[in-house]
Order: C-alpha cells, then sequence, then structure tokens
C-alpha cells in the first residue's frame, strides 16, 4: 500500500513537474521567437503557437500576453489599414482573455494601451482624440498598477512625445517619464517569473535621444 | 523500485506508440493556399503553422477522438473531429471568409455615415465642427454634401427636391418633433442639437431602413455618444455668448451637460443688418446625457434638452415700408429620450426608448396672439436576431403620438379660434439583411402603419443591396416608399388629409481606397398625394398632388494626396417639378437649384499649430413666384445664383486651449434668395416686389475654448 502510494504521489508530481517544465520551455523558446521576428509570418508563426499554449494551458496569462504583443507588432509592419485594425481586434480579444485571469496584471493594461496607440495610426485625423486619450489613460493606469513597470512607463513617454511635437513644445514631460523608465531598465531586478515581459528597452532609448 | 522502472517503461512506450503524424493543405474558397494559419488540437500544445504553401505537418501525442481547430484571421474557424490512432492522418481544409464589416460589402446606396470608427465614413465626426461656413451646425455641414439643395435663409436640410420637413431627425432611434431652432423670417436656423453629444451620424438622402418612418426624403440619425472616458470641463467664451460644459464619469456610468447663453445684440450692434430688430434673439440652452451600464451587457441612455429663446422685430410693408408690424416670438422646447439595450443571448438582444417632445411656440403680431403647442410622444420596442453570422432579422413595434393646438385671436370676430389635432400613428416594420458573401448583401424589409386620425393604413416596401465585384469598388441599389403625415398647417384644418407618399429608387456606385473616395449616385423619386388645393382655395385641402425628382449626384474626397490637406468636392444635378399646394400646374418648386456644387477644403499647419479651413458653395437660381406674371408662366422667374466662400482658424496655443474664428462669405457676394411681392397692386397697377437678402452679408465669430481635465492634451476641437 506504501509503494502503491509513494508510486501514485511520484506520478503526480513527474507529470505536474512534466507540464510546468514543458510550459516554461515551449514558452521561452517561442518568446524568443516573437522577440527576435521581423517579418509579419514570423510574427504570425510565433503568435500561433502561443494560441496554441493558451489553448492548453487555460490559467496562464502569459501566452495571452505575448500573442496579444505580436499581434500588435503585425499591426505595426502591416501597411493595409483594414488588416491593422484586424490584428488590433485580436489583441484586444487577447487583453480581455488575459485579463480575465490576472486581472490586477500591469503589464496586460500596458499592451491595452499600447492597442489604442497603434489604433491612432490608421487614421490619426479622426482618431487621433479619442484613441490618443485613451491611450495615455490607460497607460496611466498600467503605471498605478505598477510604478515600477518600464514598458507602461516607456509607451507613456512615447505619447507624451508625440503630443509635444504636435504642439512643438519641448518634450520635458516626456524625458521626464522616459528617464524614469530607463532606471528601472538599467537597475531591473532579475524577474521572479522568468517569462516576465523584458522589451521595451530600445523604444524608450528612441525617446531618450530626443532628450538630449 | 523494480515495480517502477516497469510502469516508467510502460508509460514510455504508451507514449511511443500514441503519436499521430497530421499532414495537409490549407486553402481558401478560391483553392489559393493560406501560410500562417495556425492549426491546433484543441486544449493540447500539439499543432503548427501552415507554411508558405498553404502546407503542414505535425504530431500529436494526443490520442482517441479529438478536435482540430484552423484559424487564421478574416477567415471563420474551422474544426474537425479526428480519430487519432497512431496511424497518419491527411487532410485539406479549406477556410471560409468571415463576413467583414470593415472590409466587405456594404449598402451605400442613399446613405453617408459619419463616425469615428470605420475608415470607410464619408464624414468624420470631426467634420461636422471643421468645415468652414457650418458654424458647427449638423446641418451645417451635411449641406456640404451631394444631394442637398442649398435653401440658405432656412438652414434646413433640403434633400433631393424635397422640401426642409420631409427630412426627419432620430436620436438613438428616437424621434425628435422639430429638430430645428426658431428663427425669425428668412434667417437660417441652427439645429438644436450640438454635434459634441453625438459619436456618429447617419445621414441617408433615400431608401432608408425600414425602421425609420414618417420622413418622405431624408433620415438623420444621430447616435450619442457612449459612457464618457474622463471627467473634464469645457468653458467657452463667444463673441455671441458663452458655454460651459462638464463631464464626470464613474466605473459604470457617465453625466455630461452643458449650458449655452447666446445673445446676439451685442453683435448685431456692430454689423448692419437686413433685419430692423427690436429685441435680437437671446437663447438659453442646454442638453444632458446620462449614461449607465447595467448588469452584465445591459445599457441605458438618457438624452434630454431645453432651449428657451425669443426675440422681436418689424416687419416693413412692401409698397409702404413705413407701416410696419411688430412680430414677437418666445419658443419654449423640451427634448427628452430614454432608451435601454439588453443582450439576452449571443444571438439576441431588445431594445426599448421613449422620447417626448414639446414645443411651444408663442407669437405676436402687433399685439395680436398666436399660440401653438405640440405634444410627441414616441414609443418603441425593437428585437435583433442573428439567425447566423450571414443573416440578421430586425423587427420593432412602434407608437407615435401626436397633439397639437393652435389657437389665434380673430379681431374681426373679436373671439379666440382653435385648431387642433391629436394623431396616434402605429407602426410595424421588420427587415433581414442577409449576407452571401464579402461580395453581395441584400436587405429586404418592410413596414406597416396605421394612422389613427385619418384612418388610413399602408404598407411600404424597403430594398437595399450592393454588389463588390473587386477589391474597392462596389454597386448599391436601393428602392422603397415613404409616407409622412402633412404638415401641422394643414392637418390642423383638413384632419382628414392622408398623409403624402413618396418613392425612391437610387443606383450608387463608390470606391473607397485608404484615404479617398468616389461616389457616383443616380435615382428617381415619385411624390404621390401631396397636398393641393382644390381651385387653388387654401381652405379646400385635398391629396391630388403630385411631382418628381431625379437627379445625379457626384462626390470626391481626398485626404491622402496632399499631407496635412483634406478636401472634398460634391455636385448634385436635380430636375423637379410638382403639382402641389396653390401650385395651377407642374412647376418647379421655389426650394429647388438645378445645379448644387461645394468645395471643401482643410489645411492643417503644424508650424503655426493651426487648422485652416475654406467652404465654396455654389447653387444656381431659384425659382420664385411673379403675380405680375400670367398664371401660365408660374414659377418661371429665377434668382441670380448663391454663392458663399467661408473660413474658418483654430489656433491652438497650448494643448487646452483653442481660440477659433470663423466668417462666412468673405467675398461678400449678395445673395437673394427670392423675391416677395406686395399683397396690392401699386398706382402703376402692379406687385412691388423685394428681394430676399441674407440677414447679414457675413456672419463672424470668435470664440475662446479652454478644456480643464487631468489629462492635459484633451481640448474641445472636436467639438468645434
Amino acid at each position: 500500500m506504501k509503494t502503491i502510494n509513494i508510486f501514485l504521489l511520484m506520478i503526480i508530481s513527474i507529470t505536474s513537474w512534466g507540464n510546468d517544465e514543458k510550459y516554461f520551455a515551449q514558452m521561452s523558446k517561442q518568446v524568443h521567437a516573437v522577440y527576435t521576428a521581423k517579418t509579419i509570418d514570423e510574427y504570425q508563426v510565433a503568435v500561433n503557437a502561443f494560441d496554441r499554449i493558451a489553448s492548453a494551458e487555460k490559467s496562464r496569462w502569459e501566452p495571452y500576453y505575448y500573442s496579444v504583443f505580436g499581434n500588435i507588432m503585425m499591426a505595426i509592419n502591416e501597411k493595409d489599414v483594414t488588416k491593422k485594425d484586424s490584428y488590433l481586434d485580436l489583441a484586444l480579444a487577447g487583453v480581455e482573455k488575459g485579463k480575465a485571469l490576472a486581472p490586477d496584471e500591469s503589464e496586460l493594461v500596458a499592451l491595452e494601451g499600447f492597442v489604442y496607440m497603434i489604433r491612432v495610426t490608421v487614421d490619426p485625423a479622426t482618431r487621433g482624440q479619442k484613441y490618443s486619450g485613451l491611450a495615455m489613460q490607460t497607460f496611466g493606469k498600467a503605471v498605478s498598477m505598477n510604478k515600477y513597470n518600464p514598458r507602461a512607463l516607456a509607451l507613456l513617454a512615447q505619447m507624451q512625445l508625440g503630443t509635444a511635437r504636435f504642439f512643438n513644445q519641448s518634450p520635458t514631460e516626456a524625458c521626464e517619464t522616459a528617464r524614469k523608465a530607463a532606471t528601472i531598465f538599467e537597475s531591473a531586478v532579475e524577474p521572479q517569473n522568468p517569462l516576465a515581459p523584458r522589451w521595451g528597452k530600445e523604444m524608450n532609448l528612441e525617446v531618450m535621444q530626443q532628450c538630449k | 523500485m523494480k515495480l517502477l522502472t516497469l510502469c516508467l517503461l510502460l508509460l514510455v512506450n504508451l507514449i511511443a506508440i500514441s503519436q499521430t503524424k497530421i499532414s495537409g493543405i490549407v486553402k481558401d474558397e478560391r483553392g489559393e493556399p493560406i501560410p500562417g494559419a495556425n492549426i491546433l488540437m484543441k486544449d493540447s500544445y500539439d499543432g503548427t503553422s501552415s507554411g508558405a504553401n498553404g502546407t503542414f505537418t505535425f504530431v500529436t501525442e494526443e490520442t482517441g477522438v479529438q478536435t482540430l481547430i484552423v484559424t487564421f484571421v478574416g477567415y471563420k474557424p474551422y474544426s474537425q473531429s479526428l480519430e487519432l490512432s497512431g496511424k497518419e492522418i491527411e487532410i485539406k481544409i479549406s477556410l471560409k471568409e468571415e463576413i467583414n464589416q470593415l472590409d466587405g460589402v456594404v449598402i451605400s446606396a442613399g446613405s453617408f455615415t459619419a463616425g469615428d470608427e470605420n475608415r470607410r465614413t464619408i464624414l468624420k465626426a470631426i467634420d461636422i465642427a471643421t468645415t468652414a461656413g457650418a458654424t458647427a451646425d449638423i446641418a451645417g455641414a451635411l449641406n456640404t454634401l451631394p444631394g442637398t439643395q442649398k435653401v440658405g435663409e432656412t438652414g434646413r436640410l433640403f434633400v433631393r427636391g424635397g422640401d426642409g420637413s420631409e427630412t426627419r431627425t432620430f436620436i438613438d432611434g428616437m424621434s425628435v418633433l422639430d429638430a430645428y431652432g426658431p428663427s425669425a423670417p428668412n434667417t437660417p436656423s441652427r439645429g438644436r442639437f450640438l454635434p459634441f453629444m453625438f459619436m456618429g451620424t447617419s445621414f441617408s438622402t433615400g431608401g432608408y431602413s425600414a425602421e425609420y418612418g414618417q420622413a418622405l426624403s431624408s433620415a438623420l440619425v444621430l447616435n450619442s455618444k457612449d459612457i464618457a472616458e474622463m471627467n473634464q470641463t469645457d468653458i467657452g467664451i463667444l463673441s455671441v455668448g458663452a458655454d460651459v460644459a462638464h463631464t464626470q464619469v464613474w466605473d459604470r456610468a457617465s453625466v455630461s451637460g452643458k449650458v449655452q447663453y447666446t445673445n446676439i445684440r451685442p453683435y448685431f450692434g456692430l454689423i448692419n443688418q437686413e433685419i430692423d430688430w427690436k429685441t435680437p434673439p437671446i437663447s438659453l440652452e442646454g442638453s444632458g446625457a446620462y449614461r449607465q451600464k447595467i448588469g452584465k451587457d445591459g445599457f441605458f441612455k438618457f438624452f434630454g434638452n431645453f432651449n428657451q429663446s425669443s426675440f422681436s422685430l418689424f416687419n416693413h410693408d412692401i409698397l409702404d415700408p413705413t407701416i410696419k408690424k411688430q412680430l414677437d416670438q418666445t419658443n419654449t422646447y423640451r427634448y427628452g429620450n430614454g432608451t435601454y439595450q439588453q443582450s439576452l443571448t449571443a444571438k439576441w438582444s431588445v431594445q426599448g426608448g421613449l422620447s417626448y417632445s414639446y414645443i411651444k411656440n408663442d407669437s405676436k403680431i402687433d399685439g395680436s396672439p398666436i399660440n401653438e403647442i405640440e405634444k410627441g410622444i414616441h414609443a418603441k420596442v425593437v428585437v435583433e436576431h442573428s439567425v447566423s453570422d450571414q443573416l440578421e432579422v430586425r423587427a420593432g413595434t412602434e407608437l407615435y403620438s401626436r397633439d397639437y393646438e393652435a389657437t389665434r385671436y380673430n379681431s374681426f370676430s373679436d373671439n379666440v379660434e382653435s385648431f387642433s389635432f391629436s394623431e396616434p400613428i402605429s407602426a410595424t416594420f421588420i427587415e433581414g439583411e442577409y449576407y452571401a458573401s464579402n461580395h453581395f448583401v441584400v436587405k429586404a424589409g418592410g413596414r406597416l402603419e396605421t394612422n389613427g386620425l385619418n384612418d388610413y393604413t399602408s404598407v411600404d416596401p424597403r430594398l437595399s443591396l450592393a454588389y463588390k465585384p473587386g477589391k474597392q469598388g462596389q454597386f448599391s441599389f436601393a428602392y422603397g416608399t415613404f409616407r409622412q403625415s402633412a404638415q401641422n398647417q394643414y392637418l390642423r384644418l383638413a384632419n382628414q388629409i392622408n398623409p403624402e407618399k413618396a418613392e425612391h429608387v437610387i443606383l450608387n456606385y463608390q470606391i473607397v481606397t485608404n484615404r479617398k473616395t468616389f461616389r457616383v449616385e443616380t435615382y428617381y423619386k415619385r411624390y404621390d398625394q401631396l397636398i393641393k388645393f382644390q381651385n387653388i382655395n387654401p381652405s379646400f385641402i385635398t391629396n391630388t398632388g403630385s411631382g418628381y425628382a431625379r437627379g445625379v449626384e457626384l462626390f470626391w474626397r481626398d485626404s491622402e494626396t496632399i499631407k496635412n490637406v483634406d478636401y472634398w468636392i460634391s455636385y448634385s444635378y436635380l430636375d423637379t417639378e410638382r403639382d402641389y399646394l396653390n401650385f395651377p400646374t407642374a412647376a418647379i418648386p421655389s426650394f429647388a437649384s438645378a445645379h448644387n456644387f461645394s468645395f471643401v477644403y482643410k489645411h492643417f499647419i503644424t508650424s503655426l499649430k493651426a487648422q485652416l479651413g475654406f467652404t465654396y458653395s455654389y447653387a444656381s437660381g431659384r425659382t420664385y413666384y411673379n403675380p405680375n406674371k400670367p398664371s401660365d408662366e408660374f414659377n418661371s422667374d429665377k434668382t441670380p445664383s448663391y454663392q458663399d466662400l467661408s473660413a474658418n482658424v483654430a489656433y491652438l496655443p497650448k494643448n487646452n486651449l483653442i481660440i477659433y474664428l470663423s466668417c462666412t462669405n468673405l467675398l461678400g457676394h449678395d445673395n437673394i434668395f427670392g423675391y416677395r411681392y406686395s399683397t396690392t397692386q401699386n398706382n402703376q397697377g402692379e406687385y412691388v416686389s423685394k428681394a430676399t437678402h441674407q440677414a447679414a452679408p457675413r456672419f463672424l465669430f470668435l470664440g475662446v475654448f479652454i478644456t480643464i481635465s487631468k489629462n492635459k492634451s484633451v481640448n474641445q476641437l472636436p467639438n468645434l
């Protein structure tokens, strides 16, 4: 009886450990793929993989996070405005699914704001007013959820820079935000979650370059 | 330990034998391969993406009956059950295109939509604010679109040979009575509803949905905004008054309100006016909106508006200008509507609404009062059902109830005369929209209407369809019959008079690329049962009038070719005649002009932080009645053409501050809208004419708008 008990315990631990390992292994591979993707096709393959993982792992928010990230990147690279919107629709649906699993995750909210930011680029003259405001507000929300989220700050800095440029003003506010983001990027303590997002440092540097 | 090893071995073995190889190809309906499609076994990690030639291969460790799912953006998800036994599976997958609201075919015959979301809208919400000459009036901006005729002295929407009263306004699907503010005779009135309250406008110049009744020519459907996103306060200081607006946002609700005070008196002191004002117009108006989410998918909207305005002026006799009559007018207006929307299931939803309009007009001509009160209630319930992702059915029932009373003092009989009517109308409509594919859509329906005042029942069919042969261009067709009760001044004298009737046939071609739009439309419209006076005697009102209108319209908009420049051009040709009211024979009505042209230009100058706009409008001469001519030359005289060049500048010195300056008729063209004749002949036996000019040659407007909110990038630009 004792043997069987131990055996069962082992089986259980092996399978669960096995699942975790499989999850981290698969995710790490795809996270690398999405960070190094250059073309829409490459992003699509990575996004597909995240969607498959999300279909198997029903309680994890990270696959949705990276699927959304990939969709946003595709939207940025896409020229056709209708397709751009389709990718952003998928991204927003992913954000909602992720938020249902991790309602307090600042990173997901930052991506939500990113979606709105790219929505503006489809038709700045008419969408600017609504989506710029919405993006600003959402980035603000992400920062208030976690003031050490450098991506939320870096995206906010981008929006602030855009606004300053539009009004021909000095980008003081944007630079201040970007500097805050940079400090966090530089001093980043290795996150507990190995799958935590790590992108955004270069994007922030671009804003910083306007600050000399 | 031995046992364990055995077990593990067994397990490994099991895994080894349970691998199934799945390969195949993903294509679209036309047989073109789809690369990048996601192929996965449901609830597992297993799967892959299709390659450049649409093919895929993967190995799954799942066993038994499992579901294979294939997805790709723009296509419907595909799923299929597979028995996984280790035996290799080869599969051909054909993905069906998703019906795409953004890129697919849409019915465009007769309709213009203005909104933010859809790039294909002809006019954006912001255009209403930034079109020069429109002075932030909804009708003013829509008057630059094809299908409208410039009737400068009214400020109303005259569509395709239709009179201004033939355009009906709806807010969130609910009827509005008297959508225009009061104005002095021959001065343009403004729409009562401020454009900033709405996120979308749909302006139909014909062939509209069975949902809309009581409109002969045109339906203007305004959709009020959803829950506001942030708290803000807006203050406007205008050359003719001031306004203040505030929006407060909660988690699931928002409330916004605006109060505006207009006093044109100081302005009229500066600029010479055509009108002999005793007291120029003063008005106080306010509007409010409340939005609340209820439960999971319930949504309640309330919209309200009030307006109080008055003026007093002198009308001079044409023969002897020293004889004048004083006209005092006070207008009280209240409008409120509440709508509630609830999804019942994923496929069923229901909407209900109630609106109330109250209009009180108190006039005095040389102290002799004429009073008018109209009250209207509109109640409506609509059920929507998605039968499939291709077929959508809407059905609804509604009730209109109007009470009208006019009283006037008759000095001859020393009596107060009263004319009144109560008109209940009940209507039911049903309409189905079927998307055969992304290339073909058909919408068919009908409307059953019963008018309780004159026991008149009608059934009106509506049909529209659109075909999109290629990627961008599309053809649309629309047909329908439309009815509207006679105007109050006739209905109050002859309660039994039947509704007037119009029949529309429209053919349209439209091509939309990223930021360019071209459309051409032609139509034929037949009027029937129009009000006509028997033997030209206005007390014998009959339904024997008739008429027609036909024309061709062109529209071109380009916001792509020149950087920071957006312009559009519209041209309408109209050929119309009617035999109605006091017309001795069929003739061109005096509100119709054969050629209408608009050129709207907007330029954003980044270095100046300013938006500059110009609008040039042209309308060929309009007919007028000359009593000195024999009756077979009725309405055969024409006014000179109408021309107007308006400009505006919006300057943004700071993110939240806008300085706005606009001026109409820069060139000071003397526009003549028509001629009025003396009621009696002069000594030479002639009726003497007097031209109706613009109330003032130019209208100059200056405003300073300040927005206070947490978010400093927000300003009032979209509202101007």
